[in-house]
C-alpha cells in the first residue's frame, strides 16, 4: 500500500508539471487569463506576487492568499485557488483594517519566508493628513496566516513598501510623514514601532509631503511624493536616509506611483489627477533618466486623456515592458509600452476594463509566462490576470 | 412631488407618504453651487421616488387619560434629527448643510414621548444614503444607526430642538466607510410679529468623521409676509468635505475606493429672495419667485483641494427664478411626524 501511494503522488506531480498553463502564446496579443471576483468591501486594492503565490489586499476583507502557480493548491494564473486568508485588526481605526498593499519578506540571512507586511490605508485628507499602521502577518503556514505585530507612526499612515531584504530593512512611504526605514530583523512580535530607524521628508519646500511610493536601486531610495515629485534619497546598510537630488520637479500635477528600470537606469512616474493641481487635463507618465550619481532628469512623457489618474506604474522584471494602469474614466485599464528605447517608451497595447478602471497593477513571471495582475475597482471589483507573454518579445 | 395622507377613524393610525419625481425631472441634479451629497457636488441631488412612506401611531396613550403622549412610527422617511427639510422651507436654493442638518430617506423605526411643552424622540435606522432615485434603504442595515431629538415648545409658534445622531457609514452602502457623529440645535419661530406672519430659524449643526474631520454649520433664515408679498433671507456658513470627482466635475466617485477626502471648504452664502402669492389658476396656486446669492468659498485646514484652482475664483453669485405650483391639501411638515396634518408645515413657502 505504501509503495502504491508513492507512485500515485509521482503521477500527480508529473501531471501538474506537464499541464499547459494556458492557451498558446499569440505574439503581440494580451490574453485574459482569469477574473477573480472580490467582495465589494471595497474590493481589491493591490497584489504582491512571489513564487506563484498572490497576496491579494482586499481592504476590509483583509488578505487573501491565492495559489496562482506555486502548486500548493494546484492553482494557476488561469485558475487561481484560494489558500488562506486573514482579516487584520483595525488598530483602532473606525473604518476597519483597510488593507491596501503587501510585501512578503524572504529573509536571505536565515532563509525564512515567515513575515508578510500589510499596509493599512486609513482615512485621511490627501496632502496633509493620513492614518494606518503596518501589520505584521505570520505566513509560515499559508493556509492559516495570523497577525503577530504592528508598526505605528503617530500622526501618519502608511502606503507602498520596498525592502532591502539582505539588510532586513523595510522602506515605507508614509504619506504626510515622508519615507521611513524600519528594522525588521529577527523575531517580530507585538508593537514594533520602536524599530523605526529613520524618517525623512522628500520635499524641499516647507517639508510638505504626501509620499506615495519608494523603490531601492543602487544604494538610493527613490521616493515619489504627490506634492514634490521624484526624489533621490541616499541610504545604506543601516537604513539611514538623506535627501540627495531631485524633488520639486513635478509642479503642475500631483504625482502617483513610480517604478525603476533596474537594467537601464530609468525611472517612470505617474500622476494623480482626481483633483487637478493646476487645471491641466489628462494624466501623465514621466520618464526620468538617472545620471551616474543617480540624480533624475526628465526626458519624456506619455499623456493619457479621459482618466482620473495613472494609478500604478511598473517595469517588467526583464526590463522590456512598461505597464501603467489608469482609473476613473473611459480610457481606464492597462497600458503596455515597449522599453526597447527606455528613454522613449513606445505603445504596444491597451486593455480596457471599464470606466472604474484598475487601482494597481503588478507583474509576475510564472511558468515561463509573463502576467499582469490588476486590481479592478468597484463596482464589481475583481482581481484581473492578463497573460502578457505575447508582448514580451 | 405628490403627498398623501390617510388615517383610520380617530387617527389612531396614519399613513403619510410623499412621491418625488425629481429622478425624472432633474435626473442630473439641480445646479446649486455648494450643494453636495448622494454622488453629486455643486448640484442638488434628486430625491428617491418614494420619498416618504410612514405608518404612524400618533397617540397610543390617548385612552388612558395621561398627561403624556406616546407615538410610534415605522417606514421610510425622515429620521428625528435636526431641522425641517429645505424643500419645505422658504428659500428655493438648498443649503450646503442639508446633509449635516437632516437625515432622510431611511428605513426608520421611531418612538416619541410628549409631555407638556417637552418632547423626546428616538429612532433606529439604516445609515446608508441612497445613491440613485430608485434605490431603497438597505434593510439589512436597519438599526446600525440611531438618533435622539429633544424639542421644547414653551410658547405657541416657538420651538427649540437639540439632536444627536450616530450614522454608520452614510457614504457607502456596504458599510465600509467613515461614520458620522452628529449634533444639531435650532430655534424656530413661526407666528405673528407686529401683526405680520413671520418665519425665522437659527440653526447650528456639526458632523464629525472621527479622527478625520469635523464639519460645522450655522444658518439663519427668515421670511415675512405682507399681503401677497413674501421677501426672504438666508445667511449660511457651512463646511463641506471635498471628495474625488469623476471627469464630470459635478459627479463624485461612487463607489469610493478609499476613505480619504481632498480637503474641506467653507461656504459663506447670503441669499435674498422675493416671492409673491399670485393667485390661482383653476385649483393650482401660483407663486413666482426670484432669489440671488452671493457665495464665498475658502479652504479650511490642509488638503489638496484648492477652490481658487477648481472654480477659478473664490467669490461667486447665482440667480434663480421660477414659479411654485401647488394643488390640493396643505403639505405636512417634512422632518417631523409628531404633529397633525398641515400643522406648522411649510410656513409660507409651500410649493
Amino acid at each position: 500500500m505504501r509503495r502504491a501511494g508513492v507512485v500515485l503522488l509521482l503521477v500527480v506531480a508529473g501531471c501538474h508539471s506537464n499541464d499547459p498553463i494556458g492557451p498558446p502564446v499569440v505574439p503581440g496579443k494580451v490574453v485574459l487569463a482569469a477574473t477573480v471576483p472580490i467582495a465589494p468591501n471595497y474590493g481589491v486594492h493591490d497584489t504582491f506576487i512571489r513564487n506563484g503565490i498572490a497576496m491579494v489586499c482586499v481592504w476590509n476583507s483583509g488578505l487573501l492568499i491565492y495559489d496562482v502557480g506555486n502548486g500548493i493548491k494546484s492553482g494557476t494564473p488561469y485558475k487561481p485557488v484560494l489558500v488562506g486568508s486573514v482579516v487584520p485588526s483595525s488598530d483602532g481605526i473606525g473604518a476597519g483594517p483597510e488593507i491596501h498593499n503587501a510585501w512578503w519578506f524572504w529573509n536571505p540571512t536565515n532563509g525564512e519566508k515567515k513575515y508578510l507586511f500589510l499596509g493599512q490605508e486609513g482615512p485621511g485628507k490627501v496632502g496633509s493628513q493620513s492614518s494606518g499602521d503596518i501589520h505584521v502577518i505570520d505566513v509560515s503556514n499559508l493556509t492559516t496566516p495570523s497577525e503577530v505585530g504592528f508598526f505605528h507612526l503617530t500622526g501618519a499612515g502608511t502606503h507602498n513598501f520596498w525592502m532591502d531584504e539582505a539588510h532586513q530593512i523595510l522602506y515605507a512611504a508614509y504619506y504626510d510623514a515622508g519615507v521611513v526605514s524600519i528594522d525588521v530583523s529577527g523575531t517580530l512580535s507585538g508593537d514594533i514601532s520602536s524599530r523605526l530607524i529613520h524618517q525623512v521628508t522628500p520635499g524641499t519646500v516647507g517639508d510638505t509631503t504626501y509620499t506615495w511610493g519608494v523603490q531601492l536601486y543602487h544604494g538610493s531610495v527613490y521616493a515619489i511624493d504627490m506634492m514634490s515629485g521624484l526624489t533621490q534619497l541616499s541610504t545604506d546598510s543601516t537604513g539611514a536616509l538623506a535627501r540627495v537630488a531631485g524633488s520639486n520637479n513635478v509642479p503642475a500635477r500631483f504625482s502617483s506611483d513610480l517604478s525603476v528600470d533596474t537594467s537601464a537606469g530609468y525611472v517612470y512616474t505617474g500622476t494623480w489627477d482626481h483633483q487637478q493641481r493646476t487645471g491641466l487635463a489628462g494624466s501623465v507618465v514621466y520618464v526620468w533618466s538617472l545620471s551616474g550619481s543617480g540624480a533624475p532628469t526628465l526626458v519624456d512623457s506619455i499623456t493619457t486623456t479621459q482618466v482620473g489618474a495613472v494609478s500604478d506604474v511598473k517595469v517588467s522584471p526583464d526590463g522590456k515592458l512598461l505597464m501603467f494602469t489608469t482609473e476613473a474614466g473611459p480610457n481606464s485599464g492597462f497600458y503596455f509600452y515597449s522599453l526597447a528605447n527606455p528613454a522613449a517608451p513606445s505603445f504596444l497595447d491597451y486593455y480596457q476594463t471599464g470606466t472604474e478602471g484598475i487601482h494597481t497593477g503588478k507583474w509576475a513571471e510564472i511558468g515561463g509566462h509573463l502576467y499582469a495582475f490588476g486590481a479592478k475597482n468597484p463596482s464589481n471589483p475583481a482581481l484581473i490576470i492578463l497573460d502578457v507573454t505575447g508582448l514580451d518579445n | 412631488m405628490v403627498m398623501i395622507r390617510a388615517a383610520t377613524g380617530g387617527e389612531r393610525l396614519v399613513l403619510e407618504g410623499a412621491a418625488d419625481f425629481e429622478g425624472l425631472t432633474i435626473k442630473n441634479a439641480e445646479l446649486t453651487p455648494g450643494a453636495w451629497g448622494e454622488g453629486f457636488a455643486d448640484r442638488r441631488h434628486p430625491h428617491t421616488y418614494v420619498h416618504e412612506l410612514m405608518l404612524l401611531a400618533p397617540d397610543l396613550l390617548r385612552d388612558l387619560g395621561l398627561p403624556a403622549h406616546l407615538s410610534l412610527g415605522l417606514g421610510k422617511g425622515f429620521v428625528p434629527f435636526g431641522t425641517d427639510d429645505p424643500m419645505s422651507r422658504p428659500v428655493e436654493r438648498f443649503p450646503v448643510n442639508h446633509h449635516l442638518s437632516q437625515i432622510l430617506e431611511r428605513a426608520v423605526a421611531m418612538a416619541g414621548v410628549q409631555a407638556g411643552p417637552a418632547e423626546l424622540e428616538g429612532s433606529l435606522f439604516n445609515g446608508d444614503e441612497p445613491q440613485r432615485p430608485d434605490q431603497w434603504p438597505k434593510v439589512s442595515r436597519l438599526g446600525d444607526s440611531w438618533s435622539l431629538r429633544f424639542t421644547l415648545r414653551p410658547a405657541q409658534g416657538f420651538e427649540w430642538e437639540v439632536s444627536r445622531a450616530f450614522v454608520r457609514s452614510p457614504e457607502t452602502r456596504d458599510a465600509q466607510g467613515l461614520d458620522a457623529s452628529k449634533w444639531s440645535s435650532a430655534v424656530r419661530w413661526n407666528g405673528p410679529v407686529l401683526g405680520k406672519p413671520v418665519y425665522a430659524m437659527l440653526e447650528w449643526s456639526q458632523s464629525t468623521a472621527p479622527g478625520v474631520y469635523t464639519l460645522h454649520s450655522a444658518l439663519f433664515e427668515t421670511q415675512v409676509q405682507t399681503g401677497a408679498h413674501q421677501p426672504y433671507l438666508r445667511l449660511e456658513r457651512t463646511d463641506r468635505p471635498e471628495e474625488e470627482r469623476t471627469l464630470d466635475p459635478f459627479v463624485v466617485l461612487r463607489p469610493i475606493v478609499d476613505n480619504s477626502i481632498l480637503g474641506v471648504t467653507r461656504w459663506t452664502i447670503g441669499t435674498l429672495g422675493y416671492a409673491a402669492l399670485a393667485g390661482r389658476v383653476w385649483k393650482v396656486s401660483l407663486k413666482p419667485f426670484v432669489e440671488g446669492s452671493l457665495i464665498g468659498i475658502t479652504q479650511v485646514g490642509g488638503g489638496i483641494f484648492n477652490p481658487k484652482v477648481f472654480y477659478g475664483k473664490e467669490q461667486h453669485w447665482s440667480l434663480t427664478g421660477g414659479v411654485r405650483l401647488a394643488w390640493g391639501m396643505t403639505a405636512h411638515r417634512m422632518g417631523r411626524y409628531d404633529e397633525g396634518p398641515g400643522a406648522m408645515a411649510m410656513p409660507m413657502g409651500a410649493r
